[in-house]
């Protein structure tokens, strides 16, 4: 495993409400995610994990912490710093794929580097879309195509800007076993293949056994952090810190 | 239900506000108009009452035929009144007419330019006998001398004059000064009605308007025992019926009341059309607005029917949301009509028009109207959403509701749309070319235009993707994704996005129409001045009165002048038939120097030798009436007499200078009371420039009559266009509350789109789109909606105009298509675009994006 830290958090700590109300969401969370990892992040309903996802990836601030993401330390940044950072070195996955309705496939997945007003490189555009399997339906509009074809597209828009880290949230949440085992396929092989450091928020053993590592957060605090197993391992593991 | 409803309006605070202001604009207009209107008659009410209240008995002169005007009568009529028996004491009163021949100008303090101008006259009266005198003089006294005058209240403080200042007044002259010994009020009023008013000697009012002995009426106060209707009667039969009107003080104010009735209506309807247009706007912007969201709250209304609430109750919840929006709104406008009314006084002044107005009468009638028309218009508008939603199945709330927002009515909506928009058409052709009455025709105009724009709103949801392609490529090519994104947004609901534009058409549409209409009317007069006037200058006066007789005599004196020939118009009626005759008069010595007569039968020759009972005719109306060279026929004139004319030439008149026949100035001044010249055209000098001359002559005469303006050939067409441009900027500015309702809807239209799509701005957000680009993806399809409403209106405007035109080619119309305000309002409309974005766009790049992403 590669030693450069892409994304470094130290002692994140987030609060949402105030008084007795309070709620600790993070409770102190350090990590350091290598250069080339993926990264599955698991936890029950309120363990902080999208909490967590959100704040490396810049889109919540920490009520306290610090979080670097490919050098750059984000507590500094204003809104406008932060949309760069997030348009420049962190590409998204969601769970409701997210597509714009009005764009053809291809057009999704070029969105980021016209957002940035950047070249598209066009023979990396064409792998992506061989890898993902959508050559024939480029042209065709997210409502005429499945959920699964919907995430590869989604999965080849957080591809195409060569992020530093590409963050999943749930993004198997909305597709049935098939589509769920070719969308983790395309995941790992940008790992594999291309050096793709990958976070995935998951409920899913059988997503998160995908992974090379997986953080178990549970409320608010990292309880497991370890190398992934089988299916059955990671099970087993819920079941354990849980 | 109605809870319902209200929990419905206060968690959508702003859309339901912005659906009010568009009620709250469209209702203030209607009401500030009535407000005023009615205020107007008021203060005409209190002058009339004011100047009759002492009359027992007043005698005026019988207009023979309609705009005939009237003639002034000799102090014989005075001497036969004063005969009666019962008449204790009876004056003649003569006075100024407001405007045209028998006029007056009152000037500033400096003696450079008139007191007043347009709207409200300069009176120039006498006061000649203490008792039956309307006005009380709160200091000096009245005049006394020929040299002295006394001002109104009102005029001396508009002027700033006091006691012992000069004031100097003109009529058939130049300008004479007088010293201010009284000032006066008028009754109650500080003058008449708005008027500038001057008290001058009896003696020196009929020398100023050169009407020597005449009088234009005559007041009598009865003995005691004698009635005013037995007075009025006795007086009566002492004089001819057919030239004299004989009332009493009480019956005179009516009649003048009811004249004024006339005048107000016609402002009262002006006004009111675009009250109209307004609400009309109005109402396209309600049935959008529900539309969208009754489609965005399906799911709640077929819950609210899962659990068992009827049809009937969702329609109630609907409407009476409608309801309550509409009445709150309708209150609302009405007090802004109290701004309203003020304000429309204040334009109209801006545009040289003052209207005199009392205080602010608010009647019954006006809060009744005021809130009726907006609780109305609003349900109306709410009732084709409301009936949407009755639709919507119970089972849909356990559905997605993106797959029932497409409606069952696509398939017959493009025929209906395709008929509606033809019987508009067919009206507004029924109008033009049926020959009905002119209110007939402007109601089918009118209507047929509105039903246009309906059926164009509906049909504009096909035109929304090839025009927002057309519009939204330029934007694309410059921007990038937001340009793209941006019109694709902007076609996602063709519908939508079609009627939040075709509020913004109407409104483009007419102003579009005003302008093509007045580019055509300048071209038209510039054609006329061209192919008719064949003098170097023309002479006029600024304030639409006669030109002095000696104006034009110092005219003839200036250095390069050559020929001066004066032009006069008259009105006269053929006995048995309908409509007035337009007359010109012309000077036989002079008038071919001057004129260009397009000749049918004779030529400019026959002009020489013009004059006794010869005249020349219009081939229109010589067609019309069967009249060749030779026949004879007889007019009436405004004086009550009779003359026989014969046909010496017929000219085509489509230069329209010369109106519907031609005589001498001679025969006018005898048989038609015209003694003044309505404008005096010279010629210049070989080898003298008409620029030179006409600053020249111009600086001259000025001196001596201020309002008199010496033009050259250029000069008097930039004139009468300046006029054209004065109105044609008033209507904009009417047209422009329309205008501004329409962008209230492409602001309610994004704010609900928006809204639909706060996951994709929070998805937007997150892949790294910035703030600034978000707000440019919303600027930009407001650009686009309000590009289509403005070429669509464009479009429509310019089919408005020439159809409208088509009849008026034969008068010599020439239409002329202004490309520069065109593209000047397709401009504007982008301005207005970025405008109605602003809030929306701020909205949406505000967006939350953890709390967007997280929104299901």
């Amino acid at each position: 495993m590669n030693a450069i830290p892409i994304v470094t958090a130290v002692d994140l700590r987030r609060r949402f409400g105030e008084g007795e109300a309070a709620v600790d969401a993070l409770d102190g969370v350090s990590l350091e995610l290598p250069q080339g990892a993926f990264t599955a992040v698991m936890g029950p309903s309120g363990s902080g994990k999208s909490t967590l996802m959100h704040i490396l990836a810049g889109l919540d601030q920490p009520t306290s912490g610090s979080v670097v993401v490919d050098g750059v330390e984000l507590a500094n940044l204003d809104d406008k710093k932060l949309t760069q950072l997030r348009r420049d070195k962190i590409g998204f996955i969601f769970q409701s794929f997210n597509l714009l309705p009005v764009l053809t496939a291809e057009e999704n997945i070029v969105l980021p580097l016209r957002i940035a007003g950047a070249k598209v490189d066009r023979e990396w555009l064409e792998t992506l879309i061989e890898t993902v399997g959508l050559g024939a339906r480029r042209t065709h509009h997210p409502s005429e195509l499945s959920g699964g074809q919907q995430q590869r597209v989604a999965v080849a828009r957080a591809l195409i800007s060569k992020p530093a880290v590409v963050f999943a949230d749930e993004p198997t949440g909305n597709l049935d076993s098939q589509s769920s085992a070719e969308v983790l396929g395309l995941l790992r092989r940008s790992v594999d293949e291309l050096g793709q450091t990958v976070v995935m928020v998951t409920h899913d053993a059988h997503a998160a056994a995908v992974a090379d590592r997986i953080l178990v957060l549970a409320d608010g605090q990292i309880v497991h952090d370890g190398d992934a197993g089988s299916a059955d391992d990671v099970l087993d593991l819920m079941r354990t810190v849980a | 239900m109605v809870a319902l409803s209200l929990r419905g309006l206060v968690s959508r605070k702003l859309r339901t506000a912005l659906t009010a202001l568009a009620i709250v604009l469209g209702v203030g207009f209607v009401a500030g108009t009535y407000m005023l209107t009615d205020s107007m008659n008021k203060a005409f009410d209190n002058v009339f009452a004011t100047a009759t209240e002492k009359i027992d008995v007043t005698v005026t002169p019988k207009e023979q035929f309609d705009n005939a005007g009237t003639v002034a009568m000799s102090s014989e009529v005075l001497r036969r009144v004063q005969a009666v028996p019962g008449v204790e004491e009876a004056v003649g009163s003569i006075s100024s007419s407001g405007g045209g021949d028998d006029s007056a100008v009152i000037y500033t303090k400096d003696g450079s330019e008139p007191l007043v101008r347009g709207g409200a006259p300069m009176l120039v009266v006498n006061d000649p006998s203490e008792r039956l005198s309307p006005l009380d003089y709160v200091e000096g006294h009245a005049p006394r001398a020929p040299d002295e005058a006394a001002l109104t209240k009102g005029t001396a403080d508009k002027g700033g004059f006091a006691i012992g200042d000069t004031v100097r007044i003109s009529g058939d002259g130049p300008a004479e000064a007088f010293r201010v010994v009284g000032i006066a009020k008028f009754g109650e009023e500080d003058t008449l009605a708005g008027s500038a008013l001057a008290v001058l000697q009896t003696e020196v009012v009929q020398r100023l308007l050169d009407m020597r002995g005449e009088y234009t009426s005559i007041d009598a106060v009865a003995e005691g025992g004698v009635t005013p209707e037995q007075l009025s009667r006795r007086v009566a039969a002492e004089l001819p019926a057919q030239l004299y009107n004989v009332r009493t003080g009480e019956q005179e104010a009516r009649r003048q009341a009811a004249d004024l009735q006339d005048q107000l209506g016609f402002l009262r309807t002006f006004l009111l059309a675009f009250a109209g247009v307004a609400l009309f706007v109005g109402a396209f912007l309600i049935v959008n607005t529900y539309s969208i969201t009754v489609a965005q709250r399906m799911r709640e209304f077929a819950l609210l029917r899962m659990i068992g609430a009827s049809r009937r109750q969702v329609l109630r919840a609907v409407l009476g949301e409608a309801l309550v929006v509409g009445l709150a709104a309708s209150v609302v406008g009405l007090l802004f009509g109290m701004v309203i009314a003020p304000a429309l006084r204040g334009l109209f002044t801006l545009f040289d028009a003052e209207l005199p107005s009392e205080g602010l009468i608010v009647e019954t009638r006006t809060i009744v109207v005021s809130l009726l028309i907006g609780t109305v218009v609003t349900v109306v508008a709410a009732v084709g959403p409301a009936l949407r939603a009755t639709r919507v199945p119970p089972i849909a709330a356990l559905q997605d509701v993106a797959s029932m927002t497409r409606g069952k009515t696509a398939r017959w909506r493009t025929p209906v749309a395709v008929v509606i928009a033809l019987i508009g058409v067919a009206m507004m052709c029924g109008g033009l070319f049926g020959g009905g009455s002119a209110g007939q025709a402007a109601g089918l105009i009118g209507g047929g235009g509105a039903i246009v724009f309906v059926g164009v709103g509906l049909l504009a949801s096909h035109l929304v993707r090839p025009l927002a392609l057309l519009v939204g490529l330029p934007l694309e090519r410059l921007r990038g994704v937001s340009g793209r994104l941006a019109r694709e947004n902007a076609t996602r609901q063709p519908r939508r996005t079609a009627s939040t534009s075709a509020a913004l058409m109407i409104g483009v549409a007419l102003v579009a129409f005003i302008a093509i209409f007045a580019a055509g009317l300048k071209a038209s007069v510039d054609d006329a001045v061209d192919r008719g006037v064949a003098a170097d200058l023309v002479v006029q006066t600024e304030t639409f009165q006669p030109v002095p007789s000696s104006a034009a005599r110092a005219l003839a004196e200036v250095p390069g002048v050559e020929t001066v020939s004066p032009l006069r118009f008259a009105s006269g009626k053929v006995p048995g038939q309908s409509g007035t005759l337009s007359i010109a008069g012309v000077d036989p010595a002079t008038a071919a120097d001057v004129i260009q007569v397009d000749w049918v039968e004779g030529d400019q020759g026959l002009l020489r030798t013009f004059g006794g009972s010869q005249v020349a005719l219009s081939d229109r109306y010589a067609d019309e009436h069967d009249l060749s060279v030779g026949s004879t026929f007889a007019v009436g004139t405004p004086t009550g007499r009779e003359v026989r004319l014969e046909v010496v030439g017929i000219y085509d008149d489509n230069a329209g200078l010369l109106g519907n026949m031609t005589l001498s100035n001679e025969l006018l001044a005898r048989d038609f009371d015209a003694t003044r010249d309505a404008v005096v055209l010279a010629t210049t000098a070989a080898g003298e420039s008409p620029d030179a001359v006409q600053s020249v002559a111009d600086e001259t005469i000025s001196a001596a009559y201020p309002t008199v303006e010496v033009l050259t050939k250029q000069g008097f067409k930039d004139e009468q266009a300046g006029q054209i441009d004065q109105l044609l900027g008033l209507v904009y500015v009417l047209l422009s509350l329309s205008v501004i309702v329409s962008l209230f809807g492409i602001v309610n239209t994004l704010v609900l789109s928006i809204h639909e799509r706060t996951r994709e701005l929070g998805m937007l957000r997150a892949i790294g789109t910035s703030r600034a680009q978000v707000r440019r993806i919303v600027r930009y399809e407001s650009v686009i909606t309000a590009l289509i409403g403005a070429v669509l209106g464009v479009v429509l405007g310019a089919i408005f105009a020439v159809l409208v035109t088509i009849p008026l080619q034969d008068e010599g119309f020439t239409t002329s298509i202004p490309v520069v305000t065109l593209i000047v309002l397709l401009v504007l409309a982008v301005i207005a675009g970025v405008i109605a974005a602003i809030l929306p766009a701020r909205r949406a790049a505000k967006l939350d994006v953890l709390r967007a992403l997280a929104y299901e």
